[in-house]
């Protein structure tokens, strides 16, 4: 007997072939979302659509300047935004690198045996992570503001550090003619030299550590490359005639000259961005050190090492996988909620481009003007984060 | 035991005390012991707790001295309503009390049907109580309106032990309350929005102070999840075209600053669709914290096992079946802590309509509070007094979420 074929399959119904269905939903989807999309092209006025507006005079002045010196008479409206951008890469920079040191030592304090370290690091967590950021940037300002005396009562630490409500004026290196009448660039090539010498620092430890793996013998890696530095640094500086000077502060009149002042908006913006990440970012080393095994610190102990060994050594470079994805994401918050800015008047990117867009309209092109230096920004960050990532984490296998 | 065995090596017998021998100590002794290990274990054990002593003792000067010498707290007293409620039309302050009593109401509902209240939320709620009280009657001037918050707790508790007699096993009964206090959640910002403008009572744009806050945040999270749970099921989807909108919108958003996008609202959106400010504002925040959310339940669908989508499939779940029954409850599950966060920070981030908009919230009705020639002088007070208002909120709603993980088993299958 022959076996009955199997009957013939009928033909899937068109509406039922799952390719049909999915090719037929984004037909559907990209159809309505083009309809949206169009609407509000339609509804904005992009009639005078265009960039040109931003290289008009500016017409308005930019504070908290540092390192560079712009008027708004001469320089286009860009120009003033760039300045804004470049201040509010300095905050981001000096708030990413004060909130990790203030995230790393809370965030380990938090986990401390002492009972009342312990509770201090997590009073100073629930504190900061849950007050609003603006609230406490106009906080440490109003701290500026009414708390410190004027300027003609300023208070003096040391006649090196000066306090008032016109901010912190600190000593700071400047290019100096030296010993012998060098050019100011000479100070920029000690600078290189300084690079230099750290690196071929770094090198030679890099080279001793391993060393010291393959003999077993201390080679002092840490110290030797200290002292190469150290060496590197002050030979460069005589030779290039002590091209660096210190400068302390003076108060003149009813302002800062001389050394370095830090204003008050800077202050507040970049006080408040730290104690609020840095309240974040103990708490990402705290789970990142809690999600590790607990086999580790004992064996760190069963080896006797110090409790800061066993931090540094052991703990924190395992930890550092989990941490750094997360603590590269509080970057990335610090890099736009340094918008805060506004709120303190800093004269920021956020800020210069709503000036601009005050004096000259175009919101829309302003807005993708923010958009995209912002996003710049992350992704300049999160492509320094993720080289750091492949280079320090500890990869098992 | 057979012969040739090696012999075992004699094992030092360690005596320990018995248990209930040491757990029956006295106290003094406990105690003792206790300080010495949380406090003096070692020497620099004992450095770092003098330190933190002094730590401690210098905050706790400081913050006595501030609070109750140096401070000058009328710029608060003097403009309670101000802060509270700023232009909400004062004849409508009904609308206010009413809408308070309702979600505390609703507050006691959801504790007693889910949850309990411990020593610790007795005496929280007693502290803030205590606090708005003396806030709002000192001075005498609105001793009605503290009368209505003592009214509110009172319903918070009306509602808490209405249900929280009732046995939580699986029931017809227990499944008519769950539904009907879900339903009641659901419902709740609606029905809470209508008390405060139906019949032209309180109009949108005098939403204002405190309770401008009180509506942004849960309009935000609201409006936030709706949008981000097609989001994130788009972004997952192996539609190419869906996919990549999705994604694209996304990373848009999470590109600019909420500041940045709120100035969408005032100067691009306007063009889009004309209409009120604060409704523009509240769309740019549930766009804004959709982004944000749907980042956290992608994760959350990304977390989930293979077996699940497979399973569902086995079955004969067709996608949107298996998506509804099977996915999303435990995509969503997974997700509540991260939800939370964002929820947080939506609550925090509702300051920021102060900043570039003509809305005043809490934060700047305080501006506003610190504008008037008498009371420029105590710009840190009034600070001060928001940032204690934003924090007890936000750390409450820290408190809650911790304690939904615990009781929906988030981490546990």
């Amino acid at each position: 007997m022959a076996t009955a074929l199997p009957p013939e399959a009928a033909p899937v119904p068109l509406i039922h072939r799952r390719r049909f269905r999915d090719f037929a939903t984004q037909g559907v989807y990209v159809a309505i979302t083009a309809l949206v999309f169009a609407y509000v092209l339609v509804s904005l006025d992009l009639r005078e659509f265009g960039f040109t507006f931003l290289n008009e005079p500016a017409a308005f002045n930019v504070a908290n300047q540092w390192l560079v010196d712009v008027d708004g008479v001469t320089n286009s409206r860009i120009t003033m935004y760039m300045v804004g951008v470049w201040s509010s890469v300095r905050a981001v920079m000096v708030a990413i690198a004060l909130s990790t040191i203030v995230g790393v030592v809370v965030g380990v304090a938090r986990l401390s045996n002492n009972w009342l370290i312990a509770r201090l690091a997590m009073l100073f967590v629930e504190i900061f992570r849950n007050t609003p950021l603006l609230v406490q940037v106009v906080l440490v300002y109003s701290v500026f503001l009414v708390g410190m005396p004027l300027i003609e009562n300023v208070i003096s630490i040391g006649d090196i550090v000066f306090v008032s409500n016109r901010g912190v004026a600190i000593p700071w290196p400047v290019p100096n003619s030296g010993l012998w009448g060098a050019p100011h660039w000479f100070a920029g090539l000690w600078v290189l030299a300084l690079l230099i010498s750290a690196v071929v620092a770094m090198r030679a430890r890099a080279r001793r550590q391993e060393l010291e793996r393959e003999t077993g013998v201390s080679q002092n890696a840490n110290r030797r490359a200290l002292i190469l530095f150290a060496a590197g640094a002050v030979i460069s500086y005589v030779v290039l005639g002590a091209p660096v000077w210190i400068d302390a502060p003076i108060v003149s009149g009813t302002h800062y000259a001389e050394g370095m002042t830090i204003e008050p908006e800077f202050a507040a913006l970049v006080i408040g961005l730290t104690l609020y990440t840095g309240s974040f970012i103990a708490e990402v080393v705290r789970a990142g050190i809690q999600a590790l095994p607990r086999g580790q610190t004992e064996a760190a102990n069963a080896v006797g090492l110090s409790a800061y060994q066993r931090l540094t050594l052991v703990i924190l470079p395992q930890a550092l996988r989990q941490i750094i994805p997360s603590v590269t994401n509080q970057y990335l918050n610090v890099n736009k909620n340094s918008s805060l800015a506004y709120a303190v008047l800093y004269d920021d990117l956020f800020r210069v481009a709503t000036i601009v867009q005050n004096k000259a309209g175009h919101a829309l092109e302003m807005f993708f003007v923010i958009i995209v230096t912002y996003m710049a920004i992350s992704f300049l960050l999160s492509a320094v984060m993720n080289f750091f990532n492949s280079r320090v984490t500890v990869h098992e296998v | 035991m057979a012969a040739g065995m090696p012999a075992q090596p004699q094992q030092r017998r360690i005596v320990l005390p018995p248990h209930r021998q040491r757990a029956g100590r006295p106290w003094s002794v406990k105690a003792r012991e206790w300080v010495r290990r949380n406090l003096f274990p070692s020497r620099s054990g004992t450095i770092l707790t003098f330190v933190a002593l002094a730590i401690i003792g210098v905050l706790l000067a400081g913050m006595i001295w501030f609070v109750f010498i140096d401070a000058d707290w009328r710029v608060i007293t003097a403009n309670r309503w101000l802060l509270f409620a700023g232009a909400f039309p004062r004849e409508e302050a009904w609308r206010l009390w009413v809408s308070m009593a309702f979600v505390f109401t609703l507050i006691g509902l959801t504790y007693g049907t889910w949850s309990s209240l411990g020593g610790k939320d007795h005496f929280f709620i007693a502290v803030a109580g205590v606090f708005v009280v003396f806030l709002m009657a000192h001075g005498g001037a609105a001793l009605w309106s503290s009368l209505w918050f003592v009214v509110a707790i009172g319903m918070l508790y009306a509602g808490y032990y209405a249900t929280v007699w009732m046995p939580r096993e699986t029931s017809a009964r227990r499944t008519l309350q769950v539904r009907i206090v879900g339903g009641l959640l659901i419902a709740a910002l609606p029905i809470a929005l209508m008390l405060l403008l139906a019949f032209g009572g309180g109009q949108m744009r005098r939403l204002d102070g405190f309770v401008l806050n009180l509506v942004l945040a849960p309009v935000g999270i609201a409006g936030g999840l709706v949008v981000a749970i097609p989001l994130a099921i788009g972004r997952a989807s192996s539609m190419k075209a869906i996919s990549w909108t999705c994604t694209t919108y996304i990373e848009v958003v999470r590109g600019a600053p909420l500041l940045g996008w709120l100035f969408v609202a005032l100067f691009i959106l306007d063009d889009v669709f004309p209409g009120e400010l604060i409704v523009r504002a509240m769309v740019v925040m549930a766009v804004f914290t959709g982004a944000y959310m749907a980042e956290s339940i992608r994760g959350a669908l990304q977390a989930l096992p293979r077996g699940q989508y497979e399973a569902a499939h086995s079955v004969g779940l067709t996608r949107l079946q298996a998506l509804r029954l099977i996915i999303l409850p435990q995509a969503l599950r997974i997700s509540i802590p991260p939800i939370v966060g964002q929820a947080i920070a939506i609550w925090k981030d509702t300051t920021l309509v102060t900043v570039i908009l003509p809305l005043r919230e809490l934060k700047g009705n305080a501006d506003a509070a610190i504008a008037q020639f008498e009371f420029t002088p105590f710009r840190l007070e009034a600070y001060v007094f928001v940032a204690l208002v934003f924090w007890a909120v936000a750390f409450m709603m820290s408190r809650i979420s911790q304690r939904l993980e615990r009781t929906l088993g988030v981490g546990e299958r």
